[in-house]
């Protein structure tokens, strides 16, 4: 049987990077990815990477603006170790060879981002995660580490003490499963946002590594904050960055009106994701939209800014809106983006499963809290990329490898088996997808009811059954993507179990949570983090509560959030 | 905006046992408006025709660089290519990229290519030629390569690669051009007079074809240019390519006019040419070998004046002609 001191799942940037600690560590690390590195989704990260790095900024400020982001629901000591770590992040990227945007005399460059109170965001032109991703593949590639390419992890298995023992694996090239041993398995899988229909995110963000650390008993927090960016393009989804609102785009409804007055009246266009996320689904609500969406101005940029600062997104708004920002506002509205849920983890990645680790839009340390700043999460995984992975390998000394059931690599083949063999009941994948992820758009949108969630929430059971009837086409072993995305989709179906429990039990207002019954923030009795548990015996999803961790700095009591 | 009805026509590729690619035609009829997304018309057969169709797609916004296949005739990205652009008489026809080998449907082994870009040492190396980042334009050479996001258009559609599997390829050369284009590089000439080597990036032929290609305007084929007169600019002179660019540099430049038996004698040498005398006879027959003792253009002042302008600036040469952007 295979085996490695440290399983990696997933090759975007928290994995690429926790995978050099373990090189510079000298243990035997493996990278497991259904695509290949340079594939994964950390490249759509347009916009930039938040540090302290200009002398007249500072971390403490970072940290200020982060907590008051997240409202008030981040792990505070997780915060301030991010904003902390983060300036020599940043740099060490740029010692990797990151081509980041430069000033005259050769510092890195900077932009306005939402919500923070300097221009700290750094950025490679509209391109920043793309160079990113593309710098540690090089490293990768260098220190020669050992990838699973186009293999996807069908589960997590555990041994009787419920310690890890490493993951069954199916290689899409050629339909093999095979067991893979690992004293720890560290989940940098990225996010959910495709649990919902409408989204900014790749098709293969399905929450995988969540999804099967709750199956494998690791509790997933904060799930029913997702973030929902609010310049998606009206008809695709697709993201278009923050930084076209840093550079000083404004946005408009159909009168021309710059609406941001009246909802952030200081910080306008800059005001935090969810602030102006819930602007313009007001405006749009109240009829001042036009086909369901808003619009991004960046004309008074002029030619020459937009090209220089901005062409990648032009380009991809001709392409896929047939809209050139130079000539005409882009419609646009919100879409979800991110997911601030995630696996549970201490500030160091580890999760209460013994032997399971997380980093990046996968986990929850949590630095995101109820709402994520624009240029934070880049950081997030090159931070907590690096300090996972080195916390994982101090702690992986002494440890030996657990038993791994031959079981396990025997029910996902049967479940493989079961699946190819269904007789066509007239369900088909895509229509489940779009019925499970549609009513996570109708139901858990950017304003939350609780008569019409409790009417999604209803909706489960028959999907859930109807996903037993699920009829797959191809029957193949090669390249068999019709399996595949079955799997992701059982995933996605559990993930959207933990957003709707966790939001019809929030009777709150907090960052992207938005209750119409419960309009205001309630730090008394809401200021703690949801967790989600799989019930074996329910067959469910089963919530409860853990404390916000704070440092006990006045600055950072929960205050009204204004911008 | 009208719906219109079109025919996919797609190239249905299976491995048999025993390891030969079995293909054959499909039709598939989709409705879809002329800025519909082929990715967005496959993704639509896939998922209420057809689940059996195989293809590669992540991002759906032409980052991940993983839906690059041949659309029509050319390889694009599916994700941002509008099926209206690309139909003639409402037929499209879709194939796996070439030059490469196929796993099934569009999906091909991406083994090979990322092999040829693993061989260029595509990593910042540390060495005695390392220049701190001072200026604000230090990474304008840089910028343009990174936006390559290694899809395989260009190989796909590379004539050279077409006929010769050894050449190294354009994405990988455009990679290469990142690393010695980049100030903080520290072995910038060892990596010229690696890439000087055979089947590096004196095998392009300059057809432009990935430049054309490029779905992010990377333009490889300048890249490799680059490269060349870097490499001939550090005296890395030995081998046939750069014998033969600089003797078509020195006919042009005295003559305005080629000289193709001095060119040949130039580039290969003695043996080198006698060994293509049987191609000289056989242009000779059509009629096609030109004047051995050719006469001077005329214009070539004119001409001077756009050498010196190149040598000015070498780095610069443009070979696509900048995008317009509409007033």
């Amino acid at each position: 049987m295979k085996s490695h001191d440290l399983i990696i799942v997933g090759a975007g940037l928290a994995g690429m990077r926790a995978a050099l600690e373990g090189v510079k560590a000298g243990i035997d690390v493996a990278i497991v990815t259904k695509i290949h590195p340079l594939r994964s989704h950390s490249c759509a990260a347009q916009g930039g990477v938040n540090g302290a790095i200009d002398p007249r900024d500072s971390r403490e400020s970072h940290s200020y603006d982060t907590v008051k982001g997240g409202d008030y629901i981040g792990d505070e000591d997780a915060i301030e170790l991010m904003c902390h770590e983060a300036p020599e992040s940043i740099l060490e990227m740029d010692r990797m060879g990151t081509p980041f945007s430069r000033v005259e005399g050769g510092l890195i460059a900077q932009r306005a981002f939402g919500g923070a109170s300097f221009n700290r965001t750094c950025y490679a032109a509209d391109r920043t995660g793309q160079v990113m991703l593309h710098t540690l593949w090089e490293q990768l590639v260098k220190a020669d580490v050992r990838v699973y390419e186009e293999c996807s992890m069908l589960r997590l298995v555990t041994d009787a003490e419920k310690h890890v023992a490493g993951i069954v694996v199916y290689d899409i090239k050629t339909g093999e499963v095979f067991p893979l041993r690992g004293k720890a398995v560290l989940m940098a899988t990225g996010g959910y946002g495709r649990v919902f229909l409408s989204n900014t995110n790749a098709t293969t963000n399905t929450g995988d590594g969540m999804a099967l650390a709750l199956r494998a008993g690791a509790p997933l927090a904060d799930m029913e904050f997702v973030q929902f960016h609010p310049t998606g393009l009206l008809s695709s989804g697709i993201l278009v960055t923050e930084g076209a609102r840093g550079e000083g785009g404004y946005l408009i409804n159909v009168h021309g009106e710059r609406f941001m007055s009246k909802y952030a009246p200081n910080k306008l266009e800059l005001a935090s994701r969810d602030v102006v996320s819930r602007a313009e689904q007001t405006e749009i609500l109240e009829g001042r939209g036009k086909n369901g969406a808003v619009f991004l101005d960046l004309r008074h940029l002029g030619k020459e800014k937009i090209l220089e600062r901005l062409p990648q997104i032009r380009q991809l708004a001709i392409d896929l809106e047939g809209v050139d920002a130079i000539h005409d506002p882009l419609p646009i509205r919100p879409t979800a983006h991110y997911s601030m849920g995630g696996i549970r983890t201490n500030m160091y990645g580890a999760s209460p499963l013994q032997g399971l680790f997380s980093a990046g839009e996968a986990a929850c340390v949590s630095v995101h809290g109820a709402n994520r700043l624009g240029g934070n999460s880049l950081l997030d995984t090159i931070v907590f990329g690096k300090i996972t992975g080195k916390h994982c390998c101090d702690w992986l000394k002494g440890k030996v490898l657990r038993n791994f059931a031959a079981s396990e690599v025997d029910e996902v083949k049967s479940r493989i088996a079961d699946l190819k063999r269904r007789p066509d009941q007239g369900v088909r994948p895509l229509a489940l997808l779009q019925r499970t992820a549609g009513g996570m758009n109708q139901y858990f949108g950017v304003f939350r009811t609780p008569e019409i969630m409790q009417e999604g929430l209803a909706k489960l059971p028959a999907i859930r059954a109807d996903y037993e009837k699920m009829h797959l086409d191809d029957k193949s072993d090669e390249f068999n993507i019709d399996l595949l995305r079955a799997f992701e989709l059982g995933n996605l179906i559990d993930l959207s179990e933990c957003i709707m429990r966790g939001a019809v039990a929030r009777q709150e207002s907090r960052g992207a949570h938005a209750r119409t019954d419960f309009p205001d923030r309630d730090d008394e009795n809401w200021r703690k983090h949801t967790l989600s548990q799989w019930d074996p015996g329910k067959q469910e999803v089963v919530l409860s509560y853990e404390a916000v961790r704070t440092v006990g700095k006045a600055e950072y009591a929960p205050k009204v959030r204004t911008y | 905006m009208p719906v219109n009805t079109y025919t996919i026509r797609i190239q249905r590729k299976r491995k048999t046992s025993d390891g030969r690619i079995d293909s054959h035609w499909k039709e598939y009829s989709v409705k879809a408006t002329e800025t519909t997304t082929i990715l967005s018309i496959l993704e639509e057969i896939k998922g209420e025709q057809d689940g059996t169709l195989t293809f590669r797609q992540s991002c759906r916004s032409a980052i991940c660089g993983s839906c690059a296949m041949k659309i029509g005739g050319r390889t694009r990205l599916a994700c941002k290519t509008h099926v209206g652009v690309v139909a003639r008489d409402n037929v499209v026809e879709i194939a796996s990229q070439a030059n490469q080998p196929v796993l099934k449907d569009m999906a091909i082994d991406i083994g090979p290519f990322f092999e040829r870009v693993h061989k260029i040492t595509p990593y910042l190396t540390e060495g005695p030629e390392t220049d701190a980042v001072t200026e604000k334009t230090a990474y304008d050479q840089v910028n343009h390569v990174t936006q390559c996001i290694m899809c395989g258009s260009c190989y796909s559609d590379c004539t050279m690669a077409e006929v010769s599997p050894e050449f190294i390829g354009p994405a990988a050369l455009a990679k290469a051009f990142r690393f010695v284009s980049d100030p903080r590089e520290g072995q910038k000439t060892k990596r010229l007079r690696q890439l000087a080597e055979p089947h590096m990036m004196w095998s392009c032929a300059r057809c432009a074809m990935c430049v054309e290609t490029c779905p992010k305007d990377v333009k490889p084929m300048e890249a490799i240019v680059k490269l060349r007169t870097r490499s001939v600019a550090k005296g890395f002179n030995d081998g046939p390519g750069p014998k033969h660019a600089l003797a078509f540099h020195h006919d042009i430049q005295q003559s305005g006019h080629l000289n193709e038996f001095t060119l040949m004698m130039r580039t290969v040498g003695i043996m080198g040419t006698l060994e293509e005398l049987g191609t000289a006879f056989h242009l000779l027959k059509k009629g096609k070998v030109p004047s051995l003792f050719p006469h001077k253009s005329a214009g070539l002042a004119e001409l001077a004046k756009i050498y010196e302008i190149l040598e000015q600036n070498p780095l610069d040469v443009e070979t696509k002609a900048k995008e317009v952007v509409p007033e």
